[in-house]
């Protein structure tokens, strides 16, 4: 198995549990869906630096070649973003569930008829 | 102020009259929108004058009218200001020389006229005549516009006197048919030809004045105007007589029958108005000149009678206090002035001679009688007699009802109106009256130059008597008389023997609440808030444009050499898998899906690691830890368990949705690994780097300055988060939620040690060693991996420990920055960094660097960039506790603690302390 | 070196951490600041149209590194023209946040304001495609914040849908963005616009699904049907003001359409990938007529103006998706019209709600209130506005497109959906006015919490702006046009930024 295929196979895995969690009802489910989605895209936008083993772009006039550095800044940026992000979801919805009592993405409440 | 500007427009029309009868066009033109031909461009020719004319001088005597009609507690100012925008507009329908500002003031008109219907807004009729006037009229108007921008097309310019020459490109074109459609959707809802008549009766909401004058004399009149300004280019074709000429005819005879069973004074004048639109409509429709040139005599009469008639109305209903039949009668006694105006005026109506009224309808029934109607030859004739016997006996009724006949008491007893009432009417009926004696000398010329412009020729010539021997008008004229005395005889038991109609106002009080219906219904299908529709419908249109973007059929993989993958490589892929697939399948059981999701965070920085991403993994493992930290907070506050939701059929669907998605990202990613790159920006970023940069660590680089700008923003977003977040955790102790959280902390077992002592002497020991650490990473960010953003994540992490260990209150009371501080001065740092390259003439966040030499320490580097970088840390530091602090505080409030003085519960150095 | 540039950026980026680390217990120091600064910021999008106005296109290296290695910002008329209506709208907006004192219910309200409007002008002149992602989050994130300005259940609610929703939107960013430079290796607009046109066909479908995925991310900011579902509860339940300023961020996803599709992927015979062909078309009437349609359904005047903002996006689009020239005029000068009116109407249901007491905005007969008069004026003329009828802006601006739109062979489909939609409209309007200000029901009449006066000259402001724009609407639709010709000629642009071609 090549590299290339094992990231390729780790985006769509990451993508599709992902894609999965963020439309569940519950405000905790989407939220562990966005963190995967954001672990896929974050894998996907480094790839498009291509896949190189001990390279990293430290800058050495020996060095004998390096990896794309660009992808690893943008996913940085992308890194921090989702972080934030990220925390502002958390809290809302932990803020939402605290004035409305129910942790549903809609907002409807846990009842007989939807407990199921 | 309002007579006055009318009475000064009226001069200045009149001293142009000359020019404009003597066939000298006036024109004006001030460029308002070039781009798209639409000009503030007027001309006055015979037919915009005779309009003008009609509007000006009717409008005048309906102000005077207005002024007496009106108690002296109305809104005076309002309506005038709205009488004078409608004239104003109504001006500009008949000025325009451009179809398109023509539209503009044919929608301004259908707008002061909802204004005015809805006078008394207050009254539901009001408000349901004004509405329906307006949709009904404003669709028309839309419809119009439809058919003008055609036809404009056609013609290639928007300016009327260019389209009027274009008759043969006009009538030969395939848009002929539609634009005349078009056009005449919007001239039969503005002059209420069948089946667009039934806002005219509903408009009568309105006060009287405002019925005389728009809703008979000139709004109304602007459909018949308009069909006579586009006669030249749109009539004479087999579709035009058809559609304009029918429907004229089924109008003049519906609406007649119609008038003669209202027990409203009003309601009997707007049908009969909806009665003679149509025959003006119709004798446009018959497309011959002659026709063309009745129309334009009738038009005159026409709005000399009716609004006489309205006027009389008004000053019935203003005197007696009711416009109803069953409770008048016999009003000529009490009421003589009137009674005659009405007389007059409702003998012209009639067509009686030697009124104004009988010379047009004469010869009305002269172009029908040798109009030819699918193929027959009495139909036309038989159906406009009928009409008219139909106008003789609704103006019998009107004349002889109220104002002959027994007296019936009313409610308020009737006595003859002030003069500032009967005068307008008065000379509106001499006008009337004089159009049938002296019809040349009066309106010989005037009606010749505009047929003129109508038929866009020499008019024909046109016998303006009453007597023109035994013609077979006259003899149809006779029979219309007899026919209609006869009516008006059996009105009572023509009434009973009327079959039921269906109302044309209920059939568009039920659309229209349908339509209302239907859209609430259709709104709350497709918008009731859920969330996971929205994002299916997001991932599903993005999957399926993505996949049918890749049309070029080229192969998915590339033909770049790949590596094989070492067998820990391997092992960490399957480890990944393996959890991505647990948190799915164990998504409910939270904290569980939280362990497990640290675990794939850990394995893609383990891969970052592997794959020469230092920085990367360095980055997201600080990040995971954060950011776990922050679930496990809020999930202290959320449920612990969460009951499933969805039935089994949506979990399918999602997850075949998720699949989709998944193999979309995958087989993308995969397109991409296996294809060469182009390397021309890597290149130069490792090899100016360095150089131009003054680091060695590329990636740091374009963080602090290749790309510097990006971080600049993403610092931002983090700050914002922060400020977001304490809004959003501040008022948490309040209200609904603050309830809810003490509820929450009863239940909890309460820890006797909550701050205990080898926690808190760590955490101590760990801050100087968090800090040095810290520092280290930021200061080496430049060359090594690490930076600014690390830095600042170790920070906090650091002083997070604090806060777990003593406790929100005291380690709040021992910081000398509060967070929003630090976000702010963070910003400020970086941007100001940044504004210093521009205070040197530099671009913004230009950086600089140089060596120096210190003993000990060596060569070391200062850049600018570290400056920028130190803006970075102190914002993360600030936006991450701000986060985790308040989330930390909220739960702790939960928790009701007291607040701790000291920095732990049980101090060994604190006397007495031990238990 | 045009420093200019950077200070629709700048100015807010100083201001707002000014306003949080001096003045954060200091309202009233923090209003003048606040509007000083916006007045600013209107002052210098002024000198940037006028400097736009020219024709020459003007780039601003960052950091002064040559693109595409670094991010550069680019002034154009569309730019320009975008950042002045941002300054426009923001100045106004915030005017009345502060009379009706909605700044004071809650915590950094000014700051996030200055945030916000430092996302959008830096979306607006960025000439990066990452960096757009990053303003975008800039916007999006400091629109969240208003968003949730205030708080109660129905906002929060609202909110996580509006975040969640978005935060998906900027994953397919980033996914489009990867794409992207995975195919073309750069990320500078302009470089890609060469590169793109110079694609290997190996490379073409990667590129196609990148632009595919962009155009979907744009369409979601747009509010374009199917991807609208998040618009009219978020701007339903938000407070006026912000859901006033949120009138300019479905602009955003408007404008980035735009770019892109003129920029990096035109349309033409060999295209590799436009966002005209992803039936944007057929959406754009599809969002036109949803829009209209939830105007009449609406119970609530902010909900009728949240629809009001589908229906204009959606008009607006329908011009645009053709991407040709004469439609994009007619859509450029629509676009300030659609952005003011609804904002009017935002703001109008503020002063309703406030006035009507316990009636809100309702759309149900209330007791008579206190300046229901001048009130109802600014209603009606806001109304002609929205439905588009003369005599203002609208219905030039309605008229501009049915023009335009002739050269495409859809336009019966156009004109209908265009024409059917405004009487819906029509009908919405005249039903909510008479509702509100004819229909009284018995009862005490509602005394006022304010001279009328002293809150409507937003309102009024931004009446008069339409007016001004129905007034001049000539040299309007010539400066809309002259954009048009610009974006059509990407050449200026590419070489503004890159230099002349070698």
């Amino acid at each position: 198995m090549s590299l290339e295929f094992l990231v390729a196979s780790a985006v769509a895995a990451l993508t599709a549990a992902g894609i999965y969690l963020t439309l569940r009802a519950r405000t905790f489910s989407v939220v562990l869906g966005l963190a995967m989605l954001s672990y896929a895209v974050n894998v996907f936008l480094f790839a498009t630096g291509r896949l190189s083993v001990d390279r990293p772009p430290i800058f050495d006039k020996a060095a004998e070649g390096y990896t794309d550095p660009l992808p690893q800044a943008l996913v940085l940026t992308a890194i921090v973003i989702s972080f934030g992000m990220t925390a502002l979801v958390v809290v809302l919805s932990l803020r939402s569930y605290l004035e409305t009592g129910t942790d549903q993405v809609d907002g409807r409440r846990d009842g007989p008829e939807d407990g199921a | 102020m309002a007579l006055a500007g009318t009475t000064t427009a009226l001069a200045v029309l009149l001293s142009l009259a000359p020019a404009a009868l003597g066939g000298q066009v006036t024109q004006a033109s001030i460029a308002w929108v070039p781009a798209l031909d639409l000009n503030a461009s007027l001309f006055l020719d015979p037919l915009g004058f005779l309009f003008a004319g009609l509007i000006l001088g009717i409008g005048l005597l309906v102000m005077i009218y207005a002024r007496s009609y009106l108690g002296r507690c109305e809104d005076w100012g309002r309506f005038f200001v709205v009488l004078l925008l409608f004239q104003g507009a109504m001006l500009g329908i008949v000025l325009s020389n451009n179809v398109l500002l023509l539209v503009v003031f044919w929608e301004l008109t259908s707008l002061t006229s909802f204004l005015l219907i809805g006078y008394w807004g207050e009254r539901a009729e009001s408000r349901r005549g004004a509405r329906m006037a307006l949709v009904v009229t404003g669709a028309g108007g839309l419809s119009l516009l439809g058919g003008l921008l055609m036809l404009g097309s056609i013609a290639g310019s928007y300016e009327l006197t260019e389209i009027l020459g274009q008759r043969e490109a006009i009538q030969a074109s395939p848009l002929y048919l539609p634009s005349l459609l078009l056009i005449l959707g919007g001239c039969f809802t503005k002059s209420a030809q069948f089946p667009f008549h039934f806002w005219l009766p509903q408009a009568m909401a309105a006060p009287t004045p405002v019925s005389a004058y728009l809703h008979s004399a000139t709004m109304v009149k602007a459909g018949v105007f308009l069909l006579a300004r586009l006669w030249p280019v749109l009539a004479g074709t087999e579709e035009w007589f058809v559609i304009v000429a029918s429907a004229g005819l089924v109008t003049m005879v519906l609406g007649a029958a119609v008038a003669l069973f209202q027990d409203d004074l009003k309601g009997l004048l707007a049908y009969s108005t909806v009665s003679h639109l149509g025959l003006l409509t119709m004798l446009l429709g018959f497309g011959t000149p002659e026709a063309a040139i009745v129309a334009v005599l009738h038009i005159i009469n026409h709005a000399a009678f009716k609004a006489a008639l309205f006027m009389n109305a008004g000053i019935v209903d203003h005197e007696t206090g009711t416009r109803n039949f069953r409770h008048l009668g016999g009003l000529m006694g009490l009421m003589p002035i009137a009674g005659m105006l009405a007389l007059l005026a409702g003998a012209s109506m009639a067509g009686l001679p030697p009124f104004g009224g009988f010379l047009s309808k004469e010869l009305m029934l002269e172009e029908a009688a040798h109009t030819v109607w699918g193929g027959s030859d009495w139909v036309v004739p038989a159906l406009a007699t009928l009409g008219a016997a139909l106008s003789v006996a609704y103006s019998l009724r009107y004349v002889g009802h109220v104002y002959f006949g027994p007296q019936v008491s009313t409610p308020k007893p009737a006595h003859d109106a002030p003069l500032g009432l009967w005068g307008p009417s008065a000379v509106l009926v001499a006008v009337a009256v004089l159009a049938g004696i002296i019809p040349q000398t009066l309106l010989g010329s005037l009606v010749s130059a505009v047929a003129g412009a109508v038929t866009g020729g020499p008019a024909p010539y046109l016998s303006l008597k009453l007597w023109h021997g035994v013609t077979p008008a006259l003899l149809l004229s006779l029979l219309a008389v007899g026919l209609g005395l006869m009516a008006f005889g059996a009105v009572g038991a023509l009434s009973r023997l009327r079959p039921p109609l269906p109302e044309a106002r209920r059939i568009f009080d039920a659309t229209l609440d349908g339509a209302v219906r239907g859209s609430r219904q259709l709104t709350q299908a497709i918008h009731a808030p859920s969330l996971q529709r929205t994002l299916a419908a997001l991932f599903a249109v993005a999957v399926a444009l993505a996949a049918a973007a890749w049309t070029g059929g080229e192969p998915v993989t590339g033909g770049r050499a790949q590596i094989s993958a070492s067998f820990p490589a391997v092992v960490v892929w399957l480890a990944l898998l393996a959890a991505t697939t647990a948190v799915v399948a164990l998504h409910r059981q939270r904290f569980l899906a939280l362990v497990l999701i640290s675990v794939v965070g850990l394995g893609v920085s383990l891969g970052f690691v592997h794959l020469s991403a230092p920085d990367l993994a360095l980055t997201q493992i600080s990040v995971e830890v954060v950011t776990i930290l922050l679930m496990l907070l809020a999930l202290n506050l959320l449920p612990k368990d969460s009951p499933p939701l969805d039935q089994a059929p949506r979990r399918w669907k999602d997850a075949a949705l998720a699949l989709a998605g998944g193999g979309a990202a995958g087989l993308g990613a995969w397109a991409i690994l296996t294809r060469g790159a182009d390397t021309a920006l890597p290149d130069y970023y490792w090899a100016n780097a360095y150089p131009g940069g003054g680091g060695t660590n590329v990636v740091n680089v374009i963080l602090v300055d290749f790309r510097g700008f990006d971080t600049f923003g993403e610092i931002i977003v983090l700050g914002i988060a922060g400020l977001a977040i304490f809004a959003l955790l501040d008022t948490t102790a309040r209200g609904a939620a603050g309830r809810r959280l003490a509820r929450w902390a009863e239940g909890l077992p309460q820890s006797p040690e909550r701050h205990p002592m080898m926690l808190v002497v760590a955490s101590r020991l760990m801050l100087p060693l968090a800090i040095v650490v810290g520092i280290f990473l930021f200061l080496r960010g430049h060359n090594s991996p690490g930076g600014g953003f690390i830095a600042g994540l170790v920070f906090s992490i650091a002083l997070l420990v604090q806060y777990m260990a003593s406790g929100w209150d005291w380690t709040q009371q021992r910081r000398r920055l509060p967070d929003y501080a630090l976000i702010g001065s963070g910003i400020l740092a970086a941007a100001l960094t940044g504004l210093g390259a521009v205070l040197l003439g530099l671009p913004f966040l230009t950086t600089g660097f140089d060596y120096f030499t210190l003993p000990v320490v060596g060569e070391f580097e200062l850049a600018t960039a570290m400056l920028f970088d130190t803006g970075v840390a102190l914002t993360v530091v600030g936006a991450v506790l701000m986060a985790l602090a308040q989330l930390a505080r909220a739960a702790q409030r939960a928790e009701q603690e007291p607040t701790n003085r000291e920095p732990m519960d049980i101090d060994p150095s604190r006397e007495g302390a031990a238990p | 070196m045009n420093h200019l540039l950077i200070a629709p950026i700048l100015l807010p980026a100083l201001m707002a951490p000014i306003l949080l680390l001096a003045l954060r217990f200091r309202l009233g120091a923090a209003r003048a600041v606040s509007l000083l600064s916006t007045a600013a910021l209107l002052g210098f999008a002024l000198v940037l149209v006028a400097q736009a106005a020219t024709g020459r296109v003007e780039s601003y290296a960052l950091g002064d590194w040559p693109a595409p290695f670094g991010i550069v910002l680019v002034l154009d008329r569309l730019s320009a023209l975008m950042v002045c209506l941002t300054a426009l709208l923001a100045m106004l907006v915030l005017w009345h946040a502060v009379a009706t004192g909605l700044d004071k219910r809650g915590w950094h309200f000014h700051p996030l304001f200055q945030f916000q409007l430092l996302g959008l002008n830096g979306a607006f002149l960025t000439g990066d495609l990452f960096n757009l992602f990053v303003f975008f989050e800039v916007l999006l994130i400091a629109s969240y914040g208003l968003m949730l300005h205030g708080q109660g259940p129905a906002r929060l609610k609202a909110g996580i849908h509006y975040v969640v929703v978005n935060l998906v939107g900027s994953t397919l960013f980033l996914i489009a963005l990867g794409l992207l430079y995975g195919s073309t290796g750069t990320l500078n607009m302009a470089d890609m616009a060469e590169r793109v046109a110079a694609a290997t066909p190996d490379d073409r479908g990667l590129i196609a699904a990148g632009a595919a995925v962009l155009t979907v991310v744009f369409a979601l900011k747009a509010a374009v049907v199917p991807l609208h579902l998040w618009l009219p509860v978020t701007y339903a339940s938000t407070s006026a003001p912000a859901a006033a300023l949120f009138a300019i961020l479905t602009k955003v996803g408007v404008y980035a359409l735009v770019r892109s599709g003129t920029l990096i992927f035109p349309d033409g015979p060999d295209a590799v990938s436009s966002p005209a062909a992803y039936g944007l078309l057929p959406a754009a009437l599809l969002t036109v007529v949803v829009g209209f349609v939830g105007m009449l359904a609406s119970h609530h005047l902010r909900e009728m103006a949240a629809y009001a903002v589908l229906g204009s996006t959606g008009t607006l689009l329908a011009s645009a998706a053709l991407f040709e020239p004469m439609p994009l005029a007619a859509t450029l000068y629509y676009l300030p019209h659609s952005t003011f009116s609804t904002a009017a109407l935002f703001l109008l249901a503020d002063l309703v709600a406030r006035r009507r007491a316990g009636y809100g905005d309702a759309l149900a007969a209330g007791p008579s209130f206190a300046g229901a008069g001048g009130l109802g004026i600014l209603f009606f003329l806001a109304a002609l506005a929205a439905a588009g009828l003369p005599p203002l802006s609208g219905f030039v601006g309605k008229l501009l497109i049915l023009d335009a739109v002739r050269v495409s062979p859809a336009w019966p489909w156009i004109w209908g959906t265009i024409l059917m939609t405004t009487l819906i409209g029509v009908l919405a309007l005249a039903r909510a006015g008479s509702v509100l200000f004819w229909n009284r029901r018995d009862g005490e009449p509602i005394a006022s919490p304010e001279p009328l006066g002293r809150v409507a000259g937003p309102v009024a402001g931004l009446l008069l702006a339409l007016a001004a724009l129905t007034l001049f609407a000539g040299p309007a639709a010539d400066y809309a046009r002259a954009t048009a010709d610009q974006l059509a000629r990407p050449m200026s642009y590419v070489e503004a930024v890159l230099g002349p071609g070698e």
